[in-house]
């Protein structure tokens, strides 16, 4: 079955045509949900909370529009809430303390991967509504009209709001991660 | 930042960002289907199978409405403690059938009879005794017709134990005092279970707004102890309803307009 039809079925209350969709769009979910919260644990929880919310409103959902979008915009909301909540700067603690990577892991971690971490990094210096718009265009590249639709703002907004980012984001990696720099301009050069 | 610039820098965050290490994904799908099935009152069969089920109820039901159709898709039909097999493979005959054989007493019923003796004689029936004698021994209200007015008190009474204390009442033909004109069978909650095979028409209907069976004959009518049998006394129609613990069977040549008549004018002893 097609995703619309899938979704026709699961908005009617049938449990097992959501479970593929669940399986399609967890990834994402999931990874969004990690990028704007930073810890696994809690980004599982948002994401779960996301499928369930969204099963709860099916109903009310357009479903002639693509499911991807309206996902990644309730797990969006529900991660700036879970930012907000009380429990998140403990929670930020014990990450940073279960995270804090060994010498040797660090050795092991490609160039690539390191390279990946200072961009999210020097993403994470962004104010949320910022590093929102890069995580959906350049991590999970989503199309400026998909960008479009979860942030329920039209394409133009997108692109005038992407522009500023980029600006801050260039002067946040000169300023803090000269290294990732310098290597951005050689590449530019 | 030139248009040239963000382009070159747009393409290399998203170059960058393919290196980002996420953790793995996590089942969210089996956890989220675990949460939505406990959350979701249980439903046992798919929404088309249950709109399929109400329309085969429905039609069930109206079947039901229709006595033949009815008589076809049940296995029997119980009123009281007396239960009918419309479809019975057997001679077509109705059956007192005991539960436990054993605790019955052998002269509380008559010996076999040839299945050809439909009318047997009234002599041959155990339990003989007067009306206020089988007052005197059950524990319920004996009733007798009021319509026909000119019926009169029954000529024979008989009390039988089958588990309960069973009582009989006959009335003779007046024109034919050799024939039984009507009988009235009163049968305690408890007593041996009253099965009916294959009469030629069943039909419902209601005896003082109780649901009431009306069963066509002729066929005949056994009243079976282990190896003891018991025939019916009319070959003819029986009216069966319930009041309370107490099964009525009357058994009559008359019609059911008439069989309902004389059945709902039943009053106690005076």
């Amino acid at each position: 079955m097609d995703e619309p039809t899938l979704i026709r079925h699961a908005a009617n209350g049938d449990a097992s045509a959501w479970e593929p969709l669940v399986l399609a769009h967890q990834e994402a979910v999931f990874r969004l949900a990690y990028l704007l919260l930073g810890d696994p644990d809690d980004a599982e929880d948002t994401a779960q909370e996301t499928f369930l919310r969204a099963w709860n409103h099916l109903k009310r959902f357009d479903q002639t529009r693509p499911l991807r979008p309206w996902l990644l915009s309730i797990a969006a909301n529900l991660a700036r809430n879970r930012r907000r909540s009380a429990g998140r700067y403990l929670a930020a603690l014990t990450r940073a303390f279960r995270n804090e990577p060994s010498p040797a892991s660090v050795e092991e971690k490609s160039a690539q991967t390191m390279e990946a971490n200072d961009l999210w990094n020097a993403v994470q210096s962004l104010n949320l509504p910022d590093q929102q718009i890069v995580y959906l265009r350049y991590f999970l590249e989503l199309s400026v009209n998909e960008t479009a639709e979860v942030l329920q703002i039209a394409e133009g907004t997108v692109k005038s709001r992407l522009s500023r980012a980029l600006e801050k984001l260039r002067v946040i990696i000169q300023q803090e991660f000269p290294v990732f720099a310098d290597k951005r301009e050689r590449h530019e050069a | 930042m030139t248009e040239l610039e963000r382009e070159l820098f747009e393409d290399q965050l998203i170059s960058i960002a393919k290196g980002m290490d996420y953790p793995n994904t996590p089942n969210i799908a089996g956890s989220v289907m675990t949460r939505l099935r406990a959350s979701m009152p249980p439903r046992f069969i798919s929404r088309p199978l249950a709109w399929s089920l109400t329309i085969i109820l429905i039609l069930f039901s109206s079947l039901m409405l229709i006595p033949p159709a009815r008589a076809a898709i049940i296995e029997f039909i119980q009123i009281g403690i007396v239960r009918i097999f419309p479809r019975s493979t057997e001679t077509p005959i109705d059956v007192i059938q005991t539960t436990s054989p054993s605790s019955i007493t052998p002269e509380t019923a008559t010996p076999s009879l040839p299945s050809s003796t439909l009318i047997p004689s009234l002599s041959r029936i155990a339990g003989k005794t007067t009306l206020a004698d089988a007052q005197q021994k059950v524990d319920y209200s004996l009733l007798l017709p009021t319509y026909p007015p000119d019926l009169g008190p029954p000529d024979y009474v008989f009390v039988q134990d089958a588990e309960g204390i069973m009582t009989i009442l006959v009335w003779l033909d007046p024109h034919q005092p050799e024939q039984v004109m009507m009988s009235l069978h009163f049968v305690p909650e408890g007593s041996w279970g009253i099965e009916k095979s294959k009469p030629r028409v069943i039909e419902e209907t209601t005896v003082n707004g109780q649901r009431a069976i009306w069963a066509v004959g002729p066929y005949p009518l056994r009243l079976r102890n282990g190896d003891m049998d018991f025939t019916r006394l009319i070959e003819g129609n029986v009216l069966i309803w319930a009041d309370g613990s107490i099964t009525y069977r009357l058994e009559t040549n008359q019609t059911l307009e008439e069989a309902i008549k004389i059945a709902e004018s039943l009053e106690p002893i005076h």
